[in-house]
């Protein structure tokens, strides 16, 4: 009794801080959304003029309609390649299955704008691959620029989200039903189709919902893709707002991010939902023994191989290709003979610039310390939500997703007011905790999910039994739940690293001299057009998840 | 019109300034009695904070020369874009939390802003007698540099034959050679670049031939970008063959590490933007923000940035390009923008808004 008081205790301190976390930024945001000027300014007052600009201006509803149309566009790639690779990989014999599984998930962990860069210098208008195609066609039957290169890159380069969530499911499944499907004589596509598909709809549902939402969030590769023809998203179009009425206009950008908040508010809310329906299907398809895997035969393993194959090039070979070209020349395109331009000067440019070197040690001291600190964060909100399902712990749910529901560059913008404006925070504001605490707050539906998860594994039995034998709550959890759960925390510090590496829009305002990290410094070496060194310090992000991504897979993080 | 005035005046009596000093040779400043106190005070606050979207490369020549020359006094360099850095100065006032001690920007608009509202520190610097008039503003901002407005074009994807003069010739070959120039034109974005919105505003003030060219480019089918480095890479890939109003100052250097790339200083009328300097109000180290004001205007501060690719406001500064050498370029049409209050019209919603839809009319967009 005395134990459960404690926790209680414990519960509603964790969940009310992380409350406040998470809080104060939305709310700052929402309460500038509702002011004519920016809030600091004695001048300003209450109005609803930004919510009318936004309203009366045509721009809007054009990025609106653009947003929606490449949403639909993206799930409509996405579900089903998403859903096909994860039925080959879990319910077929394919070949080199040990070696795809990790690949198959690279494209999720490069940042977009990464990509983007990629493909511009690979599949662009003068790019490598696009004149080698002109030598032997004469013409670039491609575009990369507009809304339907768009849809299609991000469509191929959000395929893993769907997998992870849709082969989770099809693992547990049993395999009697395929069985007696193939006995009967079904095709594989038939089987894929009629029985198994339909046997994991909730996963499907959820992964395509997931993808609407990121889509709607979705910055990089429309800043990068659509931008330069004109083609505007919401979050593009919320980027333009900081500087097309001269002066920043913060009660635009906020009101759009509060427009945003309440398109992508019922989403979560559905995700929730099918979340917790999912799970539940999951449990009942769980039955022990391995289920035997439907076998392809020749014809359909080379068929399967060609066509991962083929979706590897594109969403992985082709952007980092030509990140590392661009990193080594210093001039490409038309006429120009790569090998004559290939230099190391964009690389020792890095060590000249000290805000370049900075930035690389605080981006590594950031992913694995501030990792480390994190996953610590996330497990302690982890169990007080854990075996909870009070009030407190369905909050929970809702906070949890709030800031992923706002683009990361207008979290960003909170946090550096909050650290500007309340007194014992400014002392921080100079120093790299205040870019851990908003990472923190960024990377927290990810990283307390994955937290989550692992501890659903510990089967409630084990706890039990230990508060039986008179251990307290605590000691239960301290002696028993985390040491369990052990391998799965350094698989979530792992993938924790690779997102705060991934990060770049969070840290456009809060950073300053002494505490630049990459992804944001890519953003502010894009204002002023230095795309050499972009591609550097591309190429070095891209190592370093790399290498994050080697940890995460050394400790079997993912298919958790 | 009146501003119209008010720069030919200004780019007048820089000529005649130009012609006089040029007799001088580099002046050395006298500076007053007491300024010895100052650089004992800046060595004892120890460093200086400046917020610049400015290139490296010139920004690096300057806090090196800076540092040799005031050991102890060392520049903590922010590199942010024109917005980013107006954000910060107006926050960080507001909060009583200065950050910034000089603010050193390409949005000559925002800069004028910020003395009219009183976040500007006054600081009359000894220097500021070898300053061209247009380049001072309210004895508390100051032109460090003349940037003219180019057009960059790579020189094996545009025909000899088809190789402008200046703008009104590109308007016309945009129209006469679609074949060549279809897709292939690029120039800035003025809905996202403060710095391209004051050179095309400035341009539209001044040459009549601006809606024509806007025209003729959107018809073309022109792609606009929000800074002078991404219309070099497309520039250079061959993406794109040839861009207009392109910083002159940064393609000057590209030119000379990429012979692929050509520039041309319109001669009918080349504009020219600049970075303006200024002391944050409350700047937390003032004396050492008024050391590297006198030191970026000061013949030596000149000498190094002109070095490093940021042409000279002064026009004693010898052996880097400054502005009578760019005026000759420019067939003696080069009209740099005055840092006056007429950029203030820049920031006005409504006539943004009319300048920004008559540009969308003309892009078709």
């Amino acid at each position: 009794m005395r134990a459960d008081g404690e926790a209680l205790v414990f519960r509603r301190t964790t969940i009310g801080l992380l409350g406040v976390l998470v809080l104060s930024p939305v709310g700052l945001i929402i309460y500038q959304s509702f002011l004519d000027g920016p809030f600091f300014f004695p001048t300003t007052g209450f109005s609803l003029s930004a919510f009318g600009y936004v309203f009366s201006d045509p721009d809007f509803y054009r990025a609106l309609w653009t947003t929606a149309v490449f949403a639909v566009g993206l799930v409509a790639i996405a579900v089903p390649l998403g859903a096909a690779l994860a039925f080959l990989l879990t319910r077929t014999d394919i070949k080199g299955r040990s070696w795809i599984e990790p690949v198959v998930l690279v494209p999720m962990f490069l940042s977009a704008l990464v990509l983007g860069f990629g493909y511009t210098v690979s599949v662009g208008p003068s790019g490598f691959v696009s004149l080698a195609v002109q030598d032997v066609l004469g013409f670039v039957p491609w575009n990369i620029y507009g809304l339907p290169s768009l849809i299609i890159i991000g469509g191929l380069s959000h395929v893993p989200y769907v997998y992870l969530y849709v082969s989770s499911a099809m693992r547990n499944l049993p395999a009697d039903l395929e069985e007696a499907a193939r006995t009967m004589g079904a095709s594989l596509p038939r089987i894929a189709m009629e029985v198994t598909l339909p046997l994991v709809l909730p996963a499907l549902v959820y992964s395509a919902a997931l993808n609407f939402l990121l889509a709607f969030e979705s910055f990089g590769l429309p800043l990068v893709l659509a931008d330069p023809s004109g083609v505007l998203v919401l979050t593009t179009y919320l980027y333009k707002l900081t500087t097309l009425l001269g002066v920043p206009s913060y009660h635009l950008m906020a009101a759009v991010a509060v427009l945003l908040l309440i398109v992508t508010l019922p989403l979560v809310a559905i995700q929730r939902r099918l979340l917790d329906r999912s799970r539940r299907y999951a449990t009942v398809g769980g039955k022990g023994g391995r289920p035997t895997r439907v076998k392809l035969g020749t014809a359909g393993q080379i068929v399967a191989l060609a066509a991962i194959g083929l979706w590897l090039v594109v969403s992985v070979l082709l952007p980092i290709s030509g990140i590392a070209v661009r990193a080594f020349v210093d001039s490409w395109g038309q006429g120009v003979d790569l090998l004559e331009h290939l230099t190391l000067a964009n690389f020792q440019q890095l060590f000249k610039i000290s805000s370049l070197s900075r930035g690389l040690v605080n981006t590594a001291l950031i992913a694995v310390f501030g990792g480390a600190i994190a996953v610590a964060i996330y497990l302690v909100v982890a169990l007080a939500g854990h075996r909870n399902a009070s009030f407190a712990a369905v909050a929970l749910d809702y906070m949890v997703l709030l800031p992923r529901a706002l683009p990361g560059l207008v979290i960003g913008l909170a946090f550096f007011w909050l650290f500007l404006f309340v007194p014992f925070l400014s002392p921080l504001r100079a120093t790299l905790v205040s870019l851990l605490i908003a990472y923190v707050v960024v990377g927290l539906s990810y990283g307390l999910r994955m937290i989550q998860s692992t501890l659903l594994q510990v089967s409630p039995e084990l706890e039990e039994s230990a508060r039986t034998s008179g251990a307290s709550l605590r000691r239960s959890w301290t002696e028993i739940v985390i040491p369990i759960v052990r391998p799965g925390l350094f698989g979530a510090w792992a993938m924790i690293m690779i997102i705060f590496l991934r990060e770049y829009a969070t840290g456009v305002y809060l950073m300053t001299s002494g505490t630049e990290v990459i992804g944001s410094l890519i953003v502010s070496l894009l204002a002023s057009g230095d795309l050499a060194t972009i591609a550097a310090l591309s190429l070095i992000s891209v190592t370093f998840t790399a290498l994050g991504l080697a940890v995460a897979f050394r400790f079997g993080a993912y298919g958790k | 019109m009146l501003s119209f005035l008010k720069t030919s005046c200004a780019a007048i009596a820089f000529a005649t300034l130009a012609a006089t000093s040029a007799l001088a040779q580099a002046t050395t400043t006298t500076y007053p009695a007491g300024y010895s106190d100052i650089v004992a005070a800046a060595k004892k606050e120890g460093k200086v904070i400046v917020y610049s979207p400015t290139d490296s490369g010139p920004a690096n020549a300057l806090i090196k020369a800076f540092e040799t020359k005031y050991p102890g006094v060392k520049v903590d360099y922010n590199d942010l874009s024109n917005t980013a850095i107006y954000n910060r100065v107006v926050s960080e006032f507001a909060a009583r939390q200065v950050g910034g001690d000089v603010v050193w920007s390409v949005g000559l608009d925002l800069q004028v802003r910020l003395v009219e509202d009183g976040l500007a520190e006054r600081y009359a610097s000894p220097e500021a007698s070898h300053v061209p008039g247009f380049a001072k503003y309210k004895d508390s901002a100051y032109l460090t540099s003349i940037e003219p407005g180019v057009i960059l074009y790579n020189k094996r994807l545009v025909p000899a034959a088809l190789v402008p003069k200046n703008l009104t010739e590109l308007t016309k070959l945009l129209k006469d050679h679609k074949d060549v120039f279809q897709g292939k034109v690029a120039s800035w974005d003025p809905e996202k670049s403060g710095q391209g919105y004051v050179a095309m505003k400035d341009d539209m003030r001044h040459n009549p031939g601006f809606w024509p060219l806007m025209s003729a480019f959107g018809e073309a089918g022109g792609k606009i970008y929000s800074n002078s480095g991404q219309m070099r890479e497309k520039v250079v890939s061959g993406e794109e063959i040839i861009a207009f109003y392109v910083n002159g100052a940064y393609a000057a250097e590209w030119v000379k590490a990429n012979p692929t790339l050509g520039i041309i200083y319109s001669d009918d009328r080349t504009s020219a933007v600049s970075r303006a300097a200024l002391i944050a109000r409350n700047a937390p180290h003032p004396n050492a923000a008024k050391l590297l004001i006198d030191f970026m205007l000061s013949a030596e501060g000149q000498k190094v940035m002109g070095q490093a690719g940021l042409p000279s406001v002064r026009s004693d500064v010898d052996g880097v390009p400054n502005f009578k050498s760019l005026n000759e370029l420019a067939n003696g049409k080069l009209q740099p923008i005055a840092l006056d209050a007429t950029l203030l019209d820049n920031l006005d919603k409504t006539k943004r808004a009319d300048f920004f839809s008559r540009w969308k009319q003309a892009m078709r967009r």
